[in-house]
């Protein structure tokens, strides 16, 4: 028997996005990831009105300076302003990320949730479809696809969606599997819930607090992907800035000028930390709730 | 007249998953129980770890399947029914689960639980506040409590909670599945009081699953007592209590004595463990924990005895206690 | 009289939780005499976890002793090391559990936790494994030598828990804690295990301190019983005393709610109405008074102990009044 003493007297709490914000803020390493994060996500989306100069206007005679009042990160072989290719290269960058991560968990989920709680072989054909697209490389898959379609945004969405996949499908069968048993399914189960109302209603919200998780620290990955691809020349088409591209052209041009590789490396560390930070501050938060508040 | 359910010789199996080369063993964790419950009556079922009462609770409701036998609700047969027509019979059938925390889908609300009855069997144009508010009332908990998850609120609460949600619908036959397991002893009345209140008002049939006999004594007509996948003794709580005929019933009663340390009490203790399911003893199933076997237990099975004065019973010596020297 | 193997004076402990000061317990003294088996009554939040974790200091972080001293062999438990303490434990004093399933290492076999608990003894190898053996035997587990190399999950529960008893008292120590032991396992097996455990501490002649919600065990099982109620103790006595004689409200309550005691069949079983007070904030006054059909104006003060006999103590204004003493 547990001591209910606790639960007893306790009040209702505020909502359940309010509270993971409350704990995130007292959250030290939280708070500094959810700063950056949102500084990130908002100079994305204001990108075309913060810039300080069109990104893609090149002034040749301005080219290749340091950082100045007027230009904050220099300029680049083509005289266009830095930063401002900086600020609209965060936008590609989540332009990438989101529809990527967004798309590889709702197949995820969908795939795993079936194969979790369906029949055995649905089960082992899902799975087989899994492990067959993580077998492959993932740069290697990418630079395959793109040789073949030519590159761009969308390409490289679609191949970094299709291989995250088995990631989130994964996860999210092992906690369906987990929760398939358990006696509120049974209990609803009894009541006549058809399969579809289970997923849907009663498993779908108990996996999404580690997926979204998962989601937090890939993001990440995904713009760490995206650049890479771009350095190499096969990700987005120029003249689009992306911190990849950026990359690139202060490698070639590091005995000139060391400010544009620092512009294009600096933004992809400090989201790396960020996101991080708030993926890690974001599971300790959500996980004793699973737990259903455990002490 | 048809009793509301009827159980024929009904029994439970689960196929042992095998290793790569060996063999697949199945156990009967129910091997042929058969038994009638009326309307408006209820029925104890009692039995300790390994006797069944589980699993026959959820083949009745169609959580597990019968392998053999029949299960008929007003005369329906249930076994083997596809869940596109159960699902109509699930108004009338409805179940209470052990943990009752646990068997509260953590993410919703105790309304939207309460009411999800009404949204599984598609009634759309139900005012389901206001049946939530109903239903609250109906178990003893204030309005409030429908806008409150599951880890908010205490055990005895949630059992509440559990009863309502069962209730919903206006059942017919309710299977409640260790209503009183882990609650304080100064509490579990008050959960056998509500729904022995909820039966007069509502003319429900309960179904009392739990391996607490004294539970049992005060809100059964009838009670069945298992062991190992099948009944040993089955009769009126009144005949059961007073007169029990089979040896484990003894042991169950001298079990769960009352807190008097002067009580002159038949002390029986049963030997051992309850044997696996794999191995069922020959004979009597009984004998190798009976504390007054006979040699013929060991490979005689005794016969269903049921002659009417006394309760129903699975025993060689019946009441041999009596006849014997008092241990 | 001889000194009490345990001597609980005083005891308060208290939570901090993020709404207040949770206490716990509130000056709970107990004694558990020498070779004499004593049971706790009490329902959920009577503060016998917390009374347990305080015996054995393992209390949780959040948890501090406010007062009381807790005397085992003349040293005070609250002011000795931890290091000290982990020497006490398994040897001198030994804990068993409710929960057997979660008892013991399931990696290792039985034979070798049993071995291996027996770190402290300077014996051969083939002498700790016969001694543990012998302690399987003990307890009723046949076949002991062959089923020393078997892995806890060949085992049921109520073997599991016979097995913790047997490792508990193998050290032969002068205190063992049981709680719960039998809570989780069928009636016929409990009837089993109390009896096992009343024969081992006849041999060993140990003390035991047996917490438990079920009476009929306690009242077959204990000489002495202490009933808890929300952090306090609300009487104490010996078994025949408190059970025949029961003078605090709440423990008439509680005998007259246990289903064993209740002959005449009914639909309406008594309860004890209400729920135990929120322990963060305590009312000043006596703690079952929200609950007891016999409050009156006094309660809204703390009831001290009465004694009713030598033995027998109770917190109740009302037996105050009735004894002059």
């Amino acid at each position: 028997m547990t001591s209910d003493v606790g639960k007893m007297n306790e009040t209702k709490s505020r909502s359940e996005l309010s509270d993971i914000f409350y704990h995130l803020v007292r959250d030290p390493l939280g708070l500094v990831g959810l700063i950056i994060v949102g500084l990130i996500v908002f100079s994305a989306i204001f990108a075309p009105w913060i810039v300080p100069y069109d990104p893609i206007a090149m002034n040749i005679p301005d080219r290749m300076q340091g950082p100045s009042l007027s230009h904050l990160a220099g300029t680049d072989q083509l005289g266009r302003d830095t930063f401002s290719r900086v600020i609209m290269g965060g936008r590609v960058a989540l332009q990438v990320a989101i529809p990527t991560i967004g798309g590889a968990i709702t197949i995820g989920l969908i795939l795993g949730m079936i194969a979790g709680y369906g029949p055995k072989w649905l089960d082992n054909v899902i799975v087989l479809l899994f492990d067959t697209v993580r077998s492959f490389p993932t740069v290697m898959f990418a630079l395959a696809v793109v040789a073949l379609v030519g590159p761009s945004l969308n390409t490289v969405i679609l191949v970094i969606m299709v291989t995250s996949i088995p990631t989130y499908g994964r996860v999210v069968r092992t906690l369906t599997q987990s929760l398939r048993n358990s006696e509120f399914i049974e209990a609803e189960r009894s009541l006549g819930a058809s399969v579809f109302r289970i997923m849907r209603v009663h498993i779908l919200p108990n996996v999404i607090g580690p997926i979204a998780v998962l989601a937090a620290m890939d993001i990440p990955t995904v713009i760490g992907l995206e650049a890479g691809l771009s350095f190499l020349g096969m990700g987005v088409k120029p003249p689009t800035p992306s911190w990849g591209s950026l990359l690139n052209d202060g490698y070639n041009l590091i005995r000139n000028t060391p400010w544009l590789i620092i512009a294009g490396g600096i933004p992809l560390i400090l989201t790396t930390l960020g996101f991080t930070f708030l993926g890690e501050a974001l599971r300790d938060v959500v996980d004793p709730k699973l737990r259903g508040r455990g002490k | 007249m048809s009793a509301l359910l009827e159980i024929d010789d009904v029994r439970v199996s689960f196929s042992l998953r095998s290793g790569l080369l060996s063999s697949a063993g199945s156990i009967d964790a129910v091997s042929g129980v058969s038994l009638k419950i009326e309307e408006g009556q209820t029925y104890g079922i009692v039995g300790e770890s390994g006797s069944g009462k589980s699993t026959l609770a959820r083949a009745i409701t169609g959580l597990h399947h019968a392998s053999e036998g029949s299960i008929r609700y007003r005369g329906q047969e249930l076994k083997g029914l596809p869940e596109k027509e159960f699902r109509k019979l699930r108004k009338e059938i409805v179940m209470m689960f052990q943990d009752p925390i646990g068997s509260l889908s953590p993410r919703l609300s105790i309304g939207s639980l309460i009411t999800e009855p009404f949204k599984i069997q598609g009634m759309k144009n139900t005012d389901l506040n206001a049946e939530a508010k109903r239903l609250l009332a109906m178990v003893g908990l204030p309005d409030e409590f429908a806008g409150r998850y599951p880890y908010q609120i205490s055990g005895g609460q949630a059992r509440r909670v559990g009863v309502a949600r069962a209730l919903a619908l206006n059942p017919k036959l309710l299977i409640a599945d260790e209503p009183t397991a882990g609650l304080d002893v100064s509490i579990q009345g008050e959960m056998l009081n509500l729904l022995a209140k909820l039966q007069d008002k509502l003319g429900l049939a309960i179904m009392i699953i739990t391996h607490n006999l004294n539970v049992v004594r005060h809100i059964t007509d009838k009670v069945g007592i298992m062991y190992l996948g099948k009944l040993v003794e089955e009769g009126n709580t009144d005949n059961v209590f007073s007169k029990p005929q089979h040896p484990y019933t003894l042991a169950l009663l001298a079990a769960n004595p009352e807190p008097d340390p002067d009580a002159q009490l038949m002390r029986i203790e049963l030997a051992g463990e309850p044997p696996s399911l794999l191995n069922r003893p020959k004979g009597c199933e009984f004998h190798t924990r009976c504390p007054f076997v006979q040699s013929s237990c060991r490979h005689e099975i005794p016969k269903w005895n049921n002659s009417g004065s006394v309760s129903a019973y699975r025993c060689s010596f019946p009441e041999i206690w009596e006849n014997a020297d008092h241990g | 009289m001889s000194t009490p193997t345990l001597d609980i004076r005083n005891l308060s402990v208290s939570y901090s939780t993020p709404r207040g000061e949770l206490k716990a317990l509130r000056n709970v003294s107990i004694q558990i005499p020498n070779k004499k088996i004593v049971g706790i009554v009490g329902e959920s939040g009577c503060g016998k976890s917390t009374l347990i974790s305080a015996i054995s200091k393992l209390m949780a972080t959040n948890a501090t002793v406010k007062s009381g001293e807790i005397e085992f062999h003349n040293s005070d438990i609250l002011k000795i090391s931890n290091q000290q303490m982990s020497e006490l434990l398994g040897t001198d004093i030994s804990l068993v559990f409710q929960d057997p399933m979660q008892t013991h290492n399931p990696v290792l076999s039985i034979g070798r936790q049993m071995v291996d608990i027996q770190f402290r003894d300077r014996l051969s190898k083939v002498e700790k494994y016969n001694r543990a053996s012998e302690m399987l035997s003990l307890v009723g587990i046949p076949d002991a030598e062959e089923r020393l190399k078997q892995y806890p999950f060949e085992f049921s529960g109520g073997m599991r828990q016979r097995i913790a008893i047997a490792m508990a008292l193998m050290a032969k120590p002068s205190l063992l804690i049981a709680d719960e032991p039998t809570t989780a396992l069928d009636a016929t097996l409990e009837v089993q295990i109390i009896k096992r455990l009343r024969e081992l501490q006849d041999e060993i002649g140990c003390s035991i301190l047996f917490i438990s919600h079920h009476l009929g065990v306690i009242a077959e099982l204990c000489d002495e019983v202490v009933v808890m109620y929300a952090g306090e103790v609300v009487e104490s006595g010996s078994v025949r005393d408190v059970f025949h004689s029961p003078a605090h409200p709440y423990t008439k309550a509680l005998l007259e709610c246990d289903p064993g005691h209740i002959k005449e069949k009914t639909r309406n079983l008594p309860t004890i109405p209400g729920e135990i007070p929120d322990l963060v904030n305590l009312s000043t006054g006596c703690v079952f008074a929200e609950r007891c059909s016999k409050k009156h104006d006094a309660c809204e003060e703390r009831p001290q102990f009465s004694s009713l006999n030598t033995e027998h103590f109770v917190a109740c204004h009302l037996t105050g009044q009735e004894n002059a003493q």
